[in-house]
C-alpha cells in the first residue's frame, strides 16, 4: 500500500475498516446471538402451552396461557419444599463456607517457609480441579452404609448410619463436600490482595506494641474487606441457585425431602418429564429471584461500606 | 501472584510458639484436602480382600493390579476416552480462535459502536435463557445427539473474550502502528504479530478449556443420549455414580467365580476413579499457575 491509500483508509475509515473488525467478529457475533439470544426470546414459552413439534417458539400458533406456569408451580406440592431446599442449602454453604477462604487465607499469609507454604496452596486447590463426578463418586463411596466413614463411626463404637438415605444428612454433607472442594481456589483472590500490602504498615504496628494477631486484625482483614464484600455481594445473588449439578450426582429419591432443588427439579421434571413451558417458567421465576436479591445486597453494601459491584 | 513478593514476614518477628501452631494447622488442612485423593489411591491398588474388609488405611495392603487389568480391557472405556480427546482438542482450538477473534476488534479505539458491542456481550454473562429453552434449540438445530452438541454451544466464552482482551491492551500501539505503516491489513496484523506474542494468555485459556471440557459431564447428560459418544465423565456417571449395569457387566467377563465378583466391584470403582483422573492429577503442577494467572487477570476491574 502506498502513503496516498494509507490517507484513504483514514478518511473512509468507518467503511472499510469497520467492516473489516466486523467481520473479524462475526462468527462470535452469531455464536453468541444464536446460542445466547435465542434462548432467552425462548423463555415466551414460559406463556405459552407449548409442545415439541410447534413452530420454534412461535408467536402465533400458540395458545397463551398467561402466568398459569407460575401459579401452578406456586401451589404445586413441592413449592414449599423446592424453595426452602434450595435456599437453605445455598445459605448453609455461605453461613459455614464463606469464611473458610478467608481464615485460610490469613493463615497462609502468616506462614513464613515458602516451601511448606507453597505446598499447602497448592494441595488446597487440588479438588477445584476434579471434576464433580469424582467428588462425587468419592463421597458416595465413603458414606455407604460400609465406607470409610462408617468405619470410623464403628472404630470408635458407634453404630453405623445410612448416610446416603437418611434426608437428615444431606445438607451436611453437600455443605462439607462443597467446603472441601472450593476453599482453596476461593482464597486465592484474598491472597493477592494481601501481598499487595506494603510491608511497612506491618513494621508500624509492630512498634505501636502489636502482635501477629493484632497486625493480622488491623492490617491483613482490612486489606481485604473490598474482595471480602465484593464476593458476598455475588453469594447473596445467587441464594437461589445451590450447586444443582453436584447435587443431581450425590442425592437419590429418599433424600428428596432435603434435597431436591429447583435446579435439579428442572432437569427431573421439566426436561426429562418434557414439561418444558413450566420448566422456563420456573427458571425464570429463579433468575428475577436472583437478580433481585443481587440488587439489594448491591444497594445496600453502597449505602454501607461503599463497596459495591456497579 | 498469589505468594508475597516481599515476604512481609521477614520483617515481622513472632514466637516460635504461634509458628508451631500455624504450621500445625495448615498440616491439617493439607491432610484433609488430599487424603481422600490418596485413600481412593491405595484402595485402588490393594488386594480385592482387604479392600471389600475396609482394612486399608494408611499404606495399600496385598499389591493388587487386577481392577485396573480388567479396566483396561473395557472397550467402552477407551470409547470414552477418544471422545473426551476429541471434545477436548477441537472445544480448546475454537475456544482460543473465538476468544481471539471476539477480542481484538474490542480493542480498537476508533471501532463503531464498540460500546454497544461490549453490551451485547456482557448481557449474556448476567442473563440467559436457562436449560430448557437452549435444550430445545439445540434439539431444532439438529446438533441432538451429535458430537456437535457439545462441541459447538460452548466455542464462544464472553469470559475468554474479555481476559484476551484485557491482554491485548497492554501491548504496545507504537507495535501495531508500525505494521499498519507496512501495510499489513487487521487480519494480517492480528495473525502474524498479535498472535504470536499472545502465547501467555493463549496457554491460559487453553488450560482453562482443557480442564473444564475434561470435566464435564451435564451437557452430555442432557444432549447425548447415544452411548457411542459419551466422553470420558459420562462413562463415569454411568459407572460410579448410577451404578448401572456395565459395572457388574464388566467384572463378570472376566471373574468366573461370584466372590472374586463382588470383591473387586467395589475396588473397580475405586481404580476408574484414578484411572479417569490421572491425567488431571499428572498435568495439574503443570497448569495450575497458569489458573491462578487467569483468576488473578480476570477480577481486574476495569
Amino acid at each position: 500500500m502506498k502513503a496516498i491509500s494509507q490517507q484513504g483508509k483514514r478518511r473512509t475509515f468507518h467503511l472499510r475498516e469497520n467492516a473489516q473488525l466486523y467481520l473479524i467478529m462475526l462468527p462470535v457475533l452469531l455464536h453468541i446471538l444464536i446460542f445466547s439470544y435465542v434462548p432467552m426470546y425462548g423463555i415466551i414459552i414460559a406463556f405459552q402451552d407449548y409442545y415439541p413439534g410447534k413452530p420454534f417458539f412461535s408467536l402465533t400458533e400458540t395458545n397463551w396461557v398467561g402466568f398459569k406456569h407460575f401459579i401452578d408451580f406456586f401451589n404445586g406440592p413441592y413449592f414449599g419444599r423446592l424453595i426452602r431446599n434450595t435456599f437453605l442449602l445455598s445459605f448453609y454453604f455461605l453461613l459455614f463456607g464463606f469464611w473458610v477462604p478467608i481464615l485460610f487465607s490469613l493463615l497462609m499469609n502468616e506462614l513464613r517457609h515458602r516451601v511448606y507454604k507453597k505446598f499447602v496452596q497448592t494441595a488446597s486447590y487440588l479438588p477445584h480441579f476434579i471434576s464433580n463426578v469424582v467428588v462425587a463418586g468419592m463421597v458416595l463411596s465413603f458414606i455407604n452404609v460400609d465406607g470409610i466413614v462408617n468405619v470410623i463411626i464403628k472404630m470408635f463404637g458407634g453404630t453405623p448410619i445410612a448416610l446416603n438415605t437418611e434426608p437428615a444428612y444431606f445438607p451436611a454433607i453437600y455443605t462439607i463436600t462443597s467446603i472441601w472442594k472450593s476453599f482453596g481456589w476461593s482464597s486465592i483472590l484474598y491472597l493477592a490482595a494481601m501481598s499487595s500490602v506494603d510491608p511497612h504498615l506491618y513494621e508500624a504496628a509492630k512498634m505501636d506494641g502489636a502482635n501477629r494477631f493484632k497486625q493480622m486484625l488491623h492490617i491483613s482483614l482490612p486489606s481485604i474487606r473490598p474482595t471480602i464484600f465484593i464476593l458476598l455481594i455475588f453469594a447473596i445473588g445467587n441464594l437461589l441457585s445451590a450447586n444443582s449439578e453436584f447435587i443431581l450426582l450425590i442425592y437419590n429419591p429418599m433424600v428428596y425431602e432435603t434435597a431436591d432443588v429447583i435446579g435439579t427439579y428442572l432437569y427431573r421434571d421439566g426436561l426429562l418429564g418434557g414439561n418444558f413451558s413450566m420448566g422456563t417458567a420456573v427458571g425464570l421465576f429463579i433468575s428475577i429471584i436472583n437478580f433481585t436479591l443481587l440488587y439489594i445486597a448491591n444497594t445496600l453494601s453502597r449505602k454501607y461500606s461503599d463497596y459495591a459491584l456497579w | 501472584m498469589a505468594q508475597v513478593r516481599r515476604n512481609p514476614n521477614r520483617i515481622r518477628e513472632g514466637s516460635v510458639v504461634v509458628d508451631m501452631i500455624l504450621y500445625a494447622i495448615a498440616f491439617v488442612i493439607c491432610l484433609i484436602t488430599l487424603y481422600p485423593f490418596y485413600f481412593v489411591i491405595i484402595m485402588s491398588i490393594s488386594s480385592p480382600q482387604e479392600v471389600a474388609a475396609m482394612n486399608v488405611f494408611w499404606f495399600p495392603k496385598g499389591f493388587n493390579l487386577s481392577s485396573y487389568e480388567l479396566i483396561v480391557k473395557d472397550t467402552k472405556m477407551w470409547w470414552a476416552y477418544s471422545n473426551t480427546l476429541i471434545y477436548v482438542g477441537a472445544g480448546t482450538i475454537l475456544n482460543c480462535l473465538m476468544a481471539v477473534l471476539g477480542a481484538y476488534p474490542l480493542t480498537v479505539r476508533k471501532l463503531k459502536g464498540r460500546k454497544w458491542v461490549v453490551a451485547f456481550l456482557l448481557i449474556p454473562m448476567y442473563f440467559g435463557g436457562g436449560l430448557i429453552p437452549s435444550y430445545l434449540l439445540v434439539n431444532k438445530l439438529g446438533l441432538y445427539n451429535t458430537m456437535f452438541a457439545i462441541i459447538i454451544p460452548g466455542m464462544v466464552s464472553i469470559w475468554n473474550i474479555i481476559l484476551v482482551r484485557t491482554f491485548f491492551t497492554t501491548i504496545p500501539d507504537g507495535l501495531k502502528e508500525s505494521a499498519f505503516i507496512d501495510g499489513a491489513s487487521h487480519l494480517q496484523l492480528l495473525f502474524k504479530i498479535i498472535i504470536p506474542i499472545s502465547k501467555p494468555i493463549l496457554a491460559v485459556i487453553a488450560i482453562y478449556s482443557i480442564v473444564g471440557i475434561w470435566n464435564s459431564w451435564f451437557d452430555s447428560l442432557v444432549y447425548l443420549p447415544n452411548e457411542k459418544l459419551h466422553p470420558l465423565q459420562m462413562y463415569l456417571y454411568r459407572v460410579v455414580v448410577q451404578q448401572s449395569v456395565d459395572l457388574k457387566m464388566l467384572s463378570l467377563e472376566d471373574t468366573k467365580n461370584a466372590v472374586a465378583n463382588m470383591l473387586s466391584n467395589i475396588q473397580l470403582k475405586y481404580a476408574i476413579i484414578v484411572f479417569t483422573t490421572l491425567p488431571v492429577i499428572f498435568t495439574y503442577p503443570f497448569f495450575q499457575k497458569h489458573f491462578i494467572k487467569g483468576a488473578l487477570l480476570g477480577s481486574l476491574k476495569e
